[in-house]
């Protein structure tokens, strides 16, 4: 008799924990998936920010690969999102020092900043979940559903930045 | 915005945390937003407590690692803290070190809405963090923004806690320092001044005195002003006599104090053999204008910018360091221009500037959070029409919200 108390009792607490848990992972996934459209907003934003800028630079060559990169990164799908925001980096970190003087240049540097912020947080809510999900009990009753394992996002934002 | 700050410690004991919500409370009203702080307080009436303080009773001393702490924790603060949430109504919630079981850590499981979390500890030992990390996660998952005040605290969130912070140093108060004065009755001759604990060997007065035989070669009539707890008599036996009448020792002084303390010098004198991470000391001499003469470490060497803004000498080397202050305490043009220079470098770390950096957390969680409540309204908004669909197709609603969802899901937004 204690023994089938003490089972239900452990089953009661299994039940609180696993559900419990299945909360939490619901959360955190609503927490990546909040932090993602942030980022993504930011990004699209200092794409803009970007674009606009490609007039005034000096060198036509940078200014069109500036104006290209802006151009995919806009574009782009989430498959190649990180390559081709790299792209933009990297035709920044050409474009900005050949920039006219006269160059608004307090946009790009708000959205940059911003998406290094988000980015951030971004990337410290993706940890936050995989910690969770990578747990022997969450993994073994697929707590988190049918849901794809958020990834990192990892792109060279230190151009401007902050 | 709305800002809502929770300090862990008693606010009437002077500690970095206290001073930091201090001094981020204050430019963040100059900034033009509204700011409560919630923090224990020992004695709230004898206090000379800001408008914005929020006491929320006595702190218990507990000891902590290593050290006493004054926490408060227990029902009543969690009535409190909770109360204080209810009322205040914050756009959002800055938690200073979410992880020390006091105000914070109830802060940090009563609360929801856009939160952020300033971490200041760097000790990598922290029994607390390493017992009580996984039961503090569930609390901590819910805070967007992270800020780590240096890279050593950067590296206890990112070794016990998992995730990362985004890295904004502390701020200094550049305003506090411009435009001071000299100390009263300083005699007319060129001064060294040196400010710093004595006593203490890393801060480098060993060196400094050191050099001073060759220096009073090289510029007869030159004084040591020197400021800072420790010793006095001490360093005063440890200056050959003949030399004593150039080294005038103040002992500690006080914070008003300090400033002057700077301005008094013709040169401010940093002769640190190492330890130093930030170089704070050099920042504030900068803003009273005073050109700095520094040991070539790497904290100093980026306050200097490379020796743009002051003098970078070998470290732990008299015989440079005199040459060094010889011959600056004989340019006043040099002296003049970097000067200059040093009152414009120093103002990137202003608290004005930091503010503004940790505004751009502010902004950056509250979008977070905005996306958030956006997706619990799609949520609402796709079952509320799939049940009016339900009805008029006479089908089953959670098969049509599923239905709904997937095709969303296609779409690109």
């Amino acid at each position: 008799m204690t023994t089938l108390v003490w089972v239900l009792v452990g089953l009661v607490l299994l039940g609180a924990y696993v559900t419990w848990t299945a909360g939490r992972l619901d959360r955190l996934h609503a927490r990546v998936d909040a932090a993602w459209a942030a980022l993504d907003a930011q990004l699209v934003r200092r794409a803009a920010a970007a674009r606009a800028l490609a007039p005034f630079v000096e060198d036509p060559a940078s200014a069109a690969r500036l104006d290209e990169a802006a151009h995919r990164a806009v574009e782009a799908g989430a498959e190649d999102r990180e390559t081709v925001e790299n792209d933009l980096s990297r035709a920044l970190r050409v474009a900005v020092p050949r920039l006219a003087p006269t160059a608004p240049v307090d946009e790009l540097r708000a959205a940059a900043s911003k998406v290094a912020l988000a980015r951030s947080f971004h990337n410290a809510a993706v940890k936050d979940t995989r910690t969770v999900r990578w747990r022997r009990l969450p993994r073994l009753l697929r707590l988190a559903g049918h849901r794809a394992m958020p990834t990192f996002f990892e792109i060279d934002d230190t151009a401007l930045a902050g | 915005m709305r800002v809502g700050i929770v300090c862990p410690y008693t606010w009437d004991v002077p500690g970095g945390v206290q001073a930091h919500v201090r001094d981020l409370a204050d430019s963040l009203l100059e900034l033009g937003h509204e700011v409560s702080v919630l923090t224990p307080v020992d004695e709230p009436d004898e206090a000379d407590l800001p408008p914005y303080v929020v006491p929320a009773g006595r702190a218990v001393p507990v000891p902590y690692n290593g050290s006493v702490a004054r926490l408060a924790f227990g029902p009543l603060s969690l009535a409190r803290t909770r109360r204080w949430l209810r009322e205040g109504g914050f756009d959002v919630l800055h938690i200073h070190e979410p992880t020390v079981p006091s105000l914070s850590m109830l802060a940090c499981f009563a609360a929801s809405g856009p939160m952020v979390a300033t971490f200041h500890t760097a000790t990598t030992k922290s029994r607390a963090l390493q017992v009580f990390g996984s039961v503090l996660q569930p609390g901590l998952e819910k805070i967007t923004g992270r800020i780590a005040v240096s890279p050593a605290a950067r590296r206890v969130v990112v070794e016990h806690l998992g995730g990362d912070a985004v890295l904004i140093p502390n701020g200094v108060s550049v305003r506090r320092f411009e435009g001071a004065g000299p100390l009263p009755d300083q005699p007319a001759v060129p001064t060294v001044a040196f400010l710093g604990r004595i006593d203490e060997p890393r801060k480098g007065l060993a060196v400094l005195l050191e050099a001073l035989p060759e220096l009073v070669e090289l510029v007869p009539d030159v004084r040591l002003l020197v400021a800072g707890p420790g010793d006095v008599e001490e360093v005063r036996e440890s200056v050959p006599a003949s030399l004593r009448g150039h080294v005038e020792l103040l002992g500690m002084v006080s914070d008003a104090d300090k400033p002057r303390v700077y301005a008094s010098g013709d040169i401010y004198c940093a002769p640190n053999t190492h330890g130093e991470s930030f170089g704070i000391v050099l920042i504030e001499a900068m803003a009273t204008g005073t050109p700095v003469v520094a040991s070539d470490l790497e904290a100093f060497r980026r306050v200097l910018e490379e020796g743009r803004a002051g003098v970078l000498v070998p470290v732990a080397d008299p015989a440079a360091l005199a040459t060094a202050l010889a011959e600056l305490l004989g340019d006043p043009d040099r002296r003049a221009a970097l000067a200059k220079v040093g009152r414009e470098a120093v103002q990137q770390y202003d608290w004005s500037t930091v503010t503004a950096r940790i505004v751009e957390v502010y902004e950056t969680v509250v979008a977070v959070e905005a996306e958030l409540d956006h997706a619990v309204d799609v949520d609402h908004a796709v079952d509320a029409f799939a049940d009016d669909l339900a009805d008029v197709l006479d089908d089953d609603p959670s098969r049509l919200s599923a239905a709904l969802r997937r095709w969303l899901s296609r779409t690109p937004s």
